[in-house]
């Protein structure tokens, strides 16, 4: 009984966290966008802007919900939901700290604990690409199917050179559990020195998979208006941040779990905050690299997935098993 | 035995609804729901690996690429009744799926739904796939690789067949040199 009670608080708890990072991560990115552009970005709303978000939560839930009249009634109010809950929905098996003993009961950081874990989450994260397509599909306009279209051709290239770059991490721990992928960096030093490349690799991919700059192609505004959300509104649309957002925070909790030990670091802060200290600052990467870099061109984008990307971390992959199995 | 019933229910039911349905992407949808209450059978029947490869290679990528295909050819187009070519082809088809569902139900009701013996603790697991795939059955894993390659190789070989007629001095020729299409670049740019 106490351990369904706990996986509920959990569950709330996790949904929480993410909720807030989503509100927190975007108003560090506009004020940190302003700041790289040399501008002050949104601070009117409360002590430096902190209560952007909110402010922002209400215009978006008192917005009206439109809907194009073509468009597919069903298809075109679930996609948003199918993005958002893929998002959250991969949290699940990250471990977000060491376990923790609270009333003489062994509390592990994460919401289930699967020896399969990583391949849950790439399970969950493929299912987030339904959302896009389909809400391009849905619109019934050019622009949003353009976008849809795109993300689908995006993601599908990348997510191979993204699950073959994980390939070497799981045979350095002999295991596809994420919190068995923590402790055996614990005992084997962290894998970003022997997986260097899978670790770059993996990087690049996973700014491709959340459709981010220089890889937000789907959604390039000098040429389809807004992608694949140009017709939704209020609530809906916000869905499609939320999904953005908290993939963001995902990918860069697996990245840190996989290749920068997880909620590991020296004991003078709890193992939590180590692991949040990790994802922030490969946040505060993904939104550097978006003031930085333009967009890729959409075949230099394609050849650079299947020609370098994917070659390339094969090429480890082999490595690193010949190193594994002892013929290195 | 409740929840075998109801997912059961739904994949059937998505499964009917894919041929049911007018709109193509409606179809597409209802094979993923199919395939998912399908992982969750696996799931149910402790193959963890099958189930998770289910959702990751059929609903993850081989779906994706059916809706790629299906949004982009029936964007913009009316939902109309395509002409039947085979004439009563409905009712064969529901005809002869009721007769094999028959014929299962009674192979079956004649073998017993129950295993013998509880599976093997750590069965379908990620470690005892593989000890079966890269131990025993090595040589059919490699047997299925082999004709993989085949396949992948045999798609490259047939679209480049149209191409491989033209020798390298005319594809030479019909294609402007590098130069030059810069030049017509710089010269369409000059008012």
């Amino acid at each position: 009984m106490i351990q369904i009670i706990l996986l509920i608080v959990k569950i709330i708890l996790l949904i929480a966290i993410l909720m807030g990072g989503f509100a927190y991560t975007m108003l560090l990115e506009r004020r940190l966008l302003g700041f790289f552009q040399l501008r002050l970005g949104p601070n009117r709303v409360g002590p430096g802007g902190l209560l952007q978000p909110i402010a922002d939560a209400i215009k978006m839930m008192l917005k009206e919900d439109l809907m194009p009249a073509q468009a597919d009634p069903v298809v075109y109010r679930i996609a948003p939901v199918i993005s958002a809950f893929a998002a959250l929905a991969v949290d699940a098996v990250i471990p977000f700290g060491a376990p923790v003993h609270v009333f003489g009961t062994t509390v592990n950081l994460d919401i289930a604990n699967p020896s399969i874990g990583l391949l849950i989450a790439f399970a969950f994260s493929s299912l987030g690409i339904y959302g896009i397509v389909l809400g391009g599909w849905a619109s019934q306009n050019k622009y949003s199917l353009l976008g849809g279209i795109r993300a689908t051709a995006q993601i599908i290239s990348y997510e191979l050179a993204m699950g073959l770059s994980v390939m070497g991490v799981l045979m350095l721990a002999h295991t596809a559990n994420l919190e068995g992928i923590v402790l055996a960096q614990a005992r084997h030093g962290w894998f970003w020195l022997p997986q260097i490349v899978p670790l770059l690799v993996f990087f690049v991919t996973m700014v491709a998979e959340t459709n981010r700059t220089p890889f937000d192609l789907p959604e390039a505004e000098s040429e389809l208006v807004a992608g694949y959300h140009t017709e939704y509104s209020g609530m809906r649309f916000a869905l499609y941040y939320v999904a953005e957002y908290i993939n963001m925070i995902t990918v860069s909790g697996l990245w840190v779990t996989l290749f920068f030990g997880g909620w590991l670091g020296p004991s003078f802060l709890p193992p939590i905050i180590w692991f949040f200290i990790k994802v922030g600052i490969v946040i505060f990467l993904f939104i550097w690299i978006r003031a930085t870099l333009p967009r890729f061109r959409y075949d230099k984008l394609m050849s650079f997935g299947w020609k370098v990307l994917l070659p390339v971390s094969f090429l480890y992959v082999l490595g690193t098993a010949a190193f594994v199995s002892g013929v290195l | 035995m409740f929840g075998f019933y109801l997912v059961g229910l739904v994949a059937v039911a998505a499964a009917v609804g894919v041929v049911a349905v007018r709109q193509p992407v409606h179809s597409a949808i209802l094979l993923i729901i199919n395939i998912l209450a399908l992982a969750v059978l696996y799931l149910m029947l402790s193959a963890e690996f099958l189930a998770v490869a289910q959702v990751i290679v059929y609903a993850g990528a081989i779906m994706v690429l059916f809706l790629f295909v299906i949004t982009l050819l029936t964007a913009g187009k009316e939902e109309q009744e395509a002409p039947e070519i085979l004439s009563g082809q409905r009712w064969w088809a529901g005809g002869l799926s009721v007769a094999i569902g028959i014929v299962l139900i009674l192979v079956l009701g004649q073998a017993g739904t129950r295993p013998e013996a509880a599976p093997a603790p750590g069965l379908g697991t990620l470690q005892d796939l593989g000890q079966a795939l890269w131990g025993n059955g090595f040589l059919y894993l490699l047997a299925v690789g082999m004709m993989l390659l085949t396949a992948s190789l045999g798609v490259l070989v047939l679209n480049r067949a149209v191409r491989a007629n033209r020798t390298a001095e005319e594809v030479r020729a019909s294609a402007p040199s590098e130069e030059e299409a810069r030049k017509a670049v710089k010269g369409g740019g000059t008012p």
